[in-house]
């Protein structure tokens, strides 16, 4: 199907030799050129489009409380605005006075503002430990040794073929659209650093090569959330966990619905065959 | 600074952006920074996907896209403007600091500070984010009861 033009806003200085390209005549040559332009870079573009005038449109829609309950569930009403604030195209100020102007009870708008907070919690520790974000902020509660970890992204996990229907969905997803859920984040990196014992800096970097809101400071230091050493214990979740919150979609057509299912027992169960305390 | 150029960066690609608010038609250019996309250590190349969203963003932008080293970029742009200076908007990401070393000798640098999401004093205390958010959600909420709109 034929796109619209996209076309670069006029710019009031002539242009310089070297200039990229600002016209084109459809999404699929923007798509043609960039590739030409970034040959090292892989896939295409993806469905999200970037740009003010959808940032806005996205804002529009938001709404506090029901995101406040249902938030998350996969299919819940999330902003999807987290690519528009990781660049700048909206601030955190703005996203936060379109919330206020929705709130007429506070309680009802506290979930969201909550999560904004994340963010800027986020941007204010990066400021505090610069590069530091890369490493260990301490010594993981798992009982096994960071050494322990794995340091290459296994091929079924950077094909998305691990027989698991979830975790294959997620990194479809991962790597189609660059956006994902951020419970889906948490199952899929959960999955990787504890079931497959793999350094999360590995799937950190995986993830900032595709998320359109891949930004280092929530990226490194919420995977290290997840692996225990900027929390005080591991994340790690279960089937019934997953299947309610994605509303039992992946399980339904998992080859691994009956058996073999490597989520599938109680909190404790899982503790004590993945970790050593 | 009377002419300066604007140094967008992609940590603001939106109209709000506190350089193109205070210096509205001045040429503007945003570098995409090669050694970033091609994986600058610690990070890893980035997809197409990345670098086709940022460049929807700055279609919609009076900016010049340009690519390679992003100080070299920037200061050849202000010299064929023949600018006195450069204003660009603070950044998070250390590479920001490490860019503005190498304008700084060559022309004066301004870097104006967008609204923040919450003014906090003391500064808070990092270790987790409930210690943040107890001194924060105070203040955010503080700016709810003084913000125009229905109640």
């Amino acid at each position: 199907m034929a796109t619209p033009p996209r076309s670069g806003v006029p710019l009031a200085w002539p242009e310089q030799p070297g200039d990229l390209p600002r016209q084109f005549t459809s999404r699929d040559s923007l798509e043609r050129e960039l590739k030409q332009l970034f040959p090292q870079a892989e896939g295409g573009l993806s469905p999200i489009e970037g740009g003010r005038r959808r940032a806005e449109e996205l804002l529009t829609r938001i709404q506090p409380q029901r995101y406040g309950k249902g938030r998350n569930f996969l299919d819940g009403p999330v902003t999807r605005l987290s690519p528009y604030i990781r660049h700048g195209v909206l601030t955190l100020a703005e996203v936060r006075d379109a919330v206020f102007r929705r709130t007429r009870e506070r309680q009802s708008s506290e979930k969201l503002i909550n999560e904004l907070g994340w963010r800027d919690y986020w941007q204010r520790l990066w400021r505090q430990l610069g590069d530091g974000i890369w490493h260990d902020q301490e010594a993981l509660k798992t009982g096994h040794a960071s050494n322990s970890y794995a340091s290459d992204l296994p091929d079924d996990i950077a094909t998305g073929s691990t027989g698991l229907a979830c975790m294959d969905g997620f990194i479809a997803e991962l790597h189609s659209s660059g956006w994902l859920h951020n419970h889906a984040r948490m199952w899929l990196a959960s999955y990787l650093v504890h079931w497959r014992r793999l350094r999360w800096q590995v799937g950190a970097r995986w993830f900032l090569q595709h998320l359109l809101d891949g930004d280092p400071a929530s990226n490194n230091l919420s995977w290290q959330w997840v692996a225990s050493s900027f929390s005080h214990k591991p994340y790690i979740f279960n089937r019934s966990n997953l299947e309610r919150y994605s509303g039992g979609r992946f399980c339904s057509a998992c080859c691994l619905r009956d058996r073999g299912c490597p989520f599938e027992a109680s909190y404790e169960d899982l503790d004590s065959r993945l970790f050593q305390r | 600074m009377k002419h300066p150029i604007l140094w967008i960066h992609g940590e603001a690609l939106g109209p709000s952006n506190p350089a193109l608010v205070a210096y509205p038609g001045r040429p503007a250019v945003f570098v995409f920074d090669t050694a970033l996309l091609e994986g600058a250590t610690p990070a890893q190349s980035l997809s197409l996907k990345r670098i086709g969203f940022l460049y929807e963003c700055l279609l919609e932008l009076p900016v010049t896209l340009r690519r390679g080293d992003v100080a070299e970029q920037v200061l050849a742009f202000a010299g064929a403007h023949g600018a006195d200076g450069i204003v660009t908007s603070a950044a998070t990401d250390p590479r920001f600091k490490a860019i503005c070393r190498q304008l700084e000798p060559h022309l004066p640098l301004q870097v104006l500070e967008p609204e923040p999401f919450v003014v906090l004093e003391p500064e808070p205390n990092l270790g987790r984010f409930s210690r943040y958010w107890r001194q924060a959600e105070r203040a955010v909420w503080a700016q709810w009861a003084t913000a125009p709109g229905p109640r």
